[in-house]
């Protein structure tokens, strides 16, 4: 069945001030109406301060990594979008004609970016709102109807929100800061917008929710029609929105108070030589330029700093060994300690001393991810790390005389193993280990084993 | 007139009379004239106070403001902290603004003292005075007829001389149509050298404040005072401050074009044209030069101001819904309110977007033309600023009728530019005052032929 999904995704710009007043922007963090003033809470004859810059710089450089074409030279009119409802103090929101058009990511194409300004929060439970968000700036970005499934979507959404998160200029997912609208349409039914959704699993559960209410209605010869839902996250449904609400006429109006945008081409140029390069690209980029496997260059660049990391350590040793371990080791370790990559105190250097230390086997993969949690936790030179947790190498006559030893002591499990049962050597392995205080590697005592077992069978 | 602005201000600054005084007598005054005129709507409790703090400065010689000891009184539709700013209108009577609008803020910056709000049209929706719901305003001057509007009662309290200078607003008229008609002197000036932060909204893209006063002088300390770029909002005009005192005390008008249009005369009764013509004529005498201009479309401004002006003032009323200020503007406002907003409403509906709204700003763009080619001619255009006189208080209007008083003053406000009325005349007693229409940022030339005209008194 043919299904076009597309998305209108909101995002809170992380700027210090609002869109159009100087009131802060940390709302989760203080009570409820304290970062107000008369220009945020729409009082009578409040006029709005000249656009905050900063959003709007961020907002062009979303677009542009985004791939899309930036409105450069001409007007680009902050519009009055008239409705009412609680949330909204003058009963209009301000947002603007589009600054960007035409870009695309993993195969969808973004139709167009616009500037927002957040409403306030309405809890119609006890009636109250809360002003704190209003005005905070948003970034609309408005793609095609070029998603086929669900799985897709989701895809796409989890794609999106790692390049915005790479601007560094967005509230972190995390904050409920993400809103997207979602339409989807079946082969045969009309398009149905769904409003309310809040995160990348909100809009997976919502499409999936709607693709079988369309399909069950198709089925029975009904009609989809053309309507607006909403989504109610704690029962993982939509349901029809009050037809008012999706027939209204914004009325749209270039503001009066504010002057249009007109954005230079060179003031453009700058923020796209600034920019970070956008995820996607890089991932590219690094599979072509490392030879590395696009698994491991999609963790590398799951967070810019592990990008930046991984470039830095790439250029000073084998580009395969350092990602096979970032992809592994690394991300493992992180994960294990709850740590971000922009929380990583070692220098790029310590972690290439490190590398070499594997490559030289001086240490074996294992001891390596020893030192690297050590790393991670206090940083410093992995040599002394080394020294430290005792992790000298072991001597060959050491090692020779520990599997000796393992040998004697388990007559049973080399038996085993001559029988046949080739996991005896697992076994074996281990007690080698914990004999040699795991400094050696694994799959030279099981190499060595082997041999040993064999050559004394003879 | 019994003293001059600036001979009040230097007997303040030397002592001779206390800012106490000055606000005393003012409450006086009002107390005594105002139940009649109906010019105040709300007395600042603490205007004697405030004079109070005036007087000890002064006391101990240190520097006071421009305005100092001086009363001001404030239209209500400019905010003033801790005073209702109701803009005459039911929906707002409970609100006691929280902030001080720009213009407040420079006026006490400058010693000014606020001494109250005045009575005004609804939201400033009319053109007489009527419409507002703290009931009519009389005309000091013409007692028994409209004192005109919107700012009737900024116009009424000067005319009455309850106070010293009065801050008006004007979006198609509403500072000069009242000037005019109550015979004395206001000011609209350019579009974004005044801020607006703080004036409550009619057409955002046409509101000016402006001063209204007694004398010339009063107008340009007044101007000097709240002319100037604000950081604090977006469309301004990149002018620092605005000093024109020293370039009107030329009396003589010699080199100066004053441009006069049969168009005027085509719209006005051949009464006040009689009176206007005359005193055109003095210009002539005081040195100007006449010429005439063309000003073929000038009539087509007042229809494209009605609709601009609609859409605008429906967008701006939205946030009246009835949820913060206690009451919803549609439920409980006047009739001129409402049928600007229905008209605005269904003027802005996407289906009629290419008929109204958008052949209305071009409508304005060609009046902006037309009068910017006119002033390649000329420095400053005179004539009348009402095309009739005023009618008596409670005379039935259609709305047709009353906007009708509007027909010579919005073209001003449709194309940005500045312009002065002072009284001209007086027919069977009713003002008469003319219009001089100037160059965007031209208010030293309109307020230096105004100040010729005053001095030939």
């Amino acid at each position: 069945m043919n299904i076009k999904i597309g998305f209108e995704i909101h995002q809170q710009i992380a700027t210090r001030r609002k869109m159009y007043c100087n009131c802060p922007t940390n709302y989760q963090e203080v009570p409820p109406n304290t970062n107000v003033c008369p220009i945020c809470t729409g009082m009578p004859g409040a006029k709005p301060l000249p656009p905050n810059e900063k959003a709007v710089a961020a907002a062009v450089e979303i677009a542009l990594m985004l791939g899309c074409e930036i409105v450069t030279g001409q007007t680009i009119y902050i519009q009055r979008k008239h409705y009412d409802y609680p949330d909204l103090p003058s009963g209009y929101q301000r947002t603007s004609l589009p600054i960007a058009r035409g870009g695309e990511l993993q195969g969808v194409r973004i139709r167009e970016i616009h500037l927002e300004e957040d409403p306030g929060q309405y809890d119609p439970t006890a009636g109250t709102v809360d002003y704190n968000r209003s005005g905070i700036p948003l970034v609309e970005i408005v793609t095609e109807p070029d998603m086929k499934s669900p799985e897709e979507a989701r895809k796409f959404l989890r794609t999106l929100v790692r390049v915005l998160e790479y601007t560094g200029k967005v509230r972190p997912e995390a904050g409920g800061a993400m809103r997207a609208d979602v339409n989807i349409s079946l082969e045969g039914g009309g398009r149905v917008e769904v409003k309310n959704i809040n995160s990348v699993k909100g809009a997976y559960r919502a499409l999936k929710f709607e693709i079988i209410r369309q399909k069950e209605r198709l089925k029975k010869g009904l009609t989809v029609e053309r309507e607006t839902r909403a989504f109610i996250e704690s029962q993982m449904v939509t349901v029809p929105m009050r037809t008012k609400e999706t027939e209204e006429d914004y009325r749209y109006i270039p503001d009066p108070d504010i002057f249009p945008l007109i954005l230079e081409e060179s003031w453009v140029k700058e923020i796209r030589e600034k920019m970070a390069e956008p995820p996607h690209l890089r991932q590219r980029r690094l599979t072509e330029r490392y030879k590395i496997s696009a698994a491991e260059a999609e963790v590398i660049v799951s967070e810019r700093e592990m990008a930046d990391l991984y470039e830095a350590v790439a250029s000073e040793i084998d580009p395969k060994l350092a990602a096979s371990w970032f992809k592994t080791k690394l991300k493992k370790v992180l994960n294990y300690m709850k740590l971000r990559a922009a929380d990583v105190k070692f220098e790029p250097a310590q972690l290439v001393a490190l590398l070499r230390m594997v490559e030289e086997k001086r240490v074996t993969p294992e001891q390596g991810e020893l030192i690297l949690r050590e790393l991670a936790r206090n940083p410093a030179d992995p040599e002394k790390i080394m020294q430290k947790l005792g992790l000298t190498p072991i001597k060959p006559t050491e090692l020779a005389a520990a599997i000796d030893r393992v040998i004697t002591e388990n007559p049973k499990a080399v038996e085993d193993y001559l029988a046949g049962k080739k996991e005896a050597i697992n076994f074996l392995t281990g007690k080698v280990l914990a004999l040699t205080h795991r400094r050696a590697d694994p799959r030279e005592i099981a190499k060595l084993l082997i041999a040993k077992i064999k050559k004394s069978d003879n | 007139m019994v003293q001059g602005t600036l001979e009040k201000l230097a007997k303040i600054r030397r002592g001779e009379l206390s800012a106490i005084e000055n606000v005393s007598s003012s409450l006086e005054l009002i107390k005594k004239l105002d139940r009649k005129i109906n010019s105040f709507i709300e007395i600042n409790p603490n205007a004697l106070m405030e004079a109070e703090a005036v007087d000890r400065k002064i006391k101990k010689g240190e520097s006071v403001g421009k305005l100092a000891g001086l009363t001001i009184g404030i239209k209500s539709n400019i905010n003033v902290a801790g005073l209702r700013t109701t803009c005459a209108s039911r929906t707002l009577q409970d609100y006691i603004s929280p902030y001080d609008a720009e213009v407040v803020k420079r006026i006490r910056a400058e010693d000014g003292i606020i001494i109250g709000m005045t009575n005004m049209d609804e939201f400033a929706c009319g053109s007489s005075g009527e419409s507002s719901a703290f009931g009519p305003t009389d005309n000091p001057a013409a007692p028994g007829h409209i004192p005109g509007g919107s700012s009737s009662g900024s116009a009424a309290a000067i005319a009455a001389g309850l106070c010293d200078i009065c801050l008006g607003s004007d979006t198609g008229g509403s500072i000069r149509n009242p000037a005019s008609h109550c015979g004395i002197v206001g000011l609209k000036p350019t579009y974004g050298l005044v801020p607006r932060q703080g004036l409550i909204d009619l057409g955002m893209s046409l509101d000016q404040i402006g001063p209204l006063s007694a004398d010339v002088s009063g107008t340009v300390v007044m101007l000097e005072t709240i002319a100037g770029r604000s950081d604090n909002e977006c469309i301004m005009l990149n002018v620092d401050k605005l000093n024109c005192s020293e370039k009107i005390q030329d009396c003589d008008l010699k080199g100066l074009r004053v441009g006069v249009s049969k168009k005027f005369s085509e719209l006005t009764d051949p009464r006040i044209m009689d009176v206007i013509d005359r005193e055109i004529e003095k210009l002539h005498d005081l040195g100007a030069e006449i010429v005439a201009v063309d000003l073929p479309n000038l009539e087509l401004g007042l229809s494209a101001y009605y609709l601009i002006v609609s859409v605008e003032f429906f967008s701006g009323t939205r946030k009246f819904d009835g949820r913060k200020y206690g009451k919803k503007i549609e439920d409980v406002c006047g009739e001129e309110v409402l049928r600007r907003i229905l008209r605005g409403r269904y003027i802005s509906q996407k289906e009629y977007r290419g008929k109204f709204y958008q052949r209305a700003l071009q409508v304005r763009t060609l009046i902006k033309r037309e009068l910017m080619a006119a002033f390649e001619k000329v420095d400053v255009i005179a004539g009348p600023t009402v095309p009739k006189l005023p009618h008596r208080i409670g005379t039935k209007l259609t709305p047709m009728e009353m906007y009708a008083y509007d027909y010579l003053t919005v073209p001003a406000n449709l194309a940005g530019i500045c312009a002065g009325v002072i009284k001209a005349g007086e027919i069977n007693g009713i003002p008469v005052g003319l219009q001089l229409q100037g160059r965007v940022l031209g208010e030293a030339e309109v307020l230096r032929v105004m100040k010729a005209l005053e001095a030939t008194e």
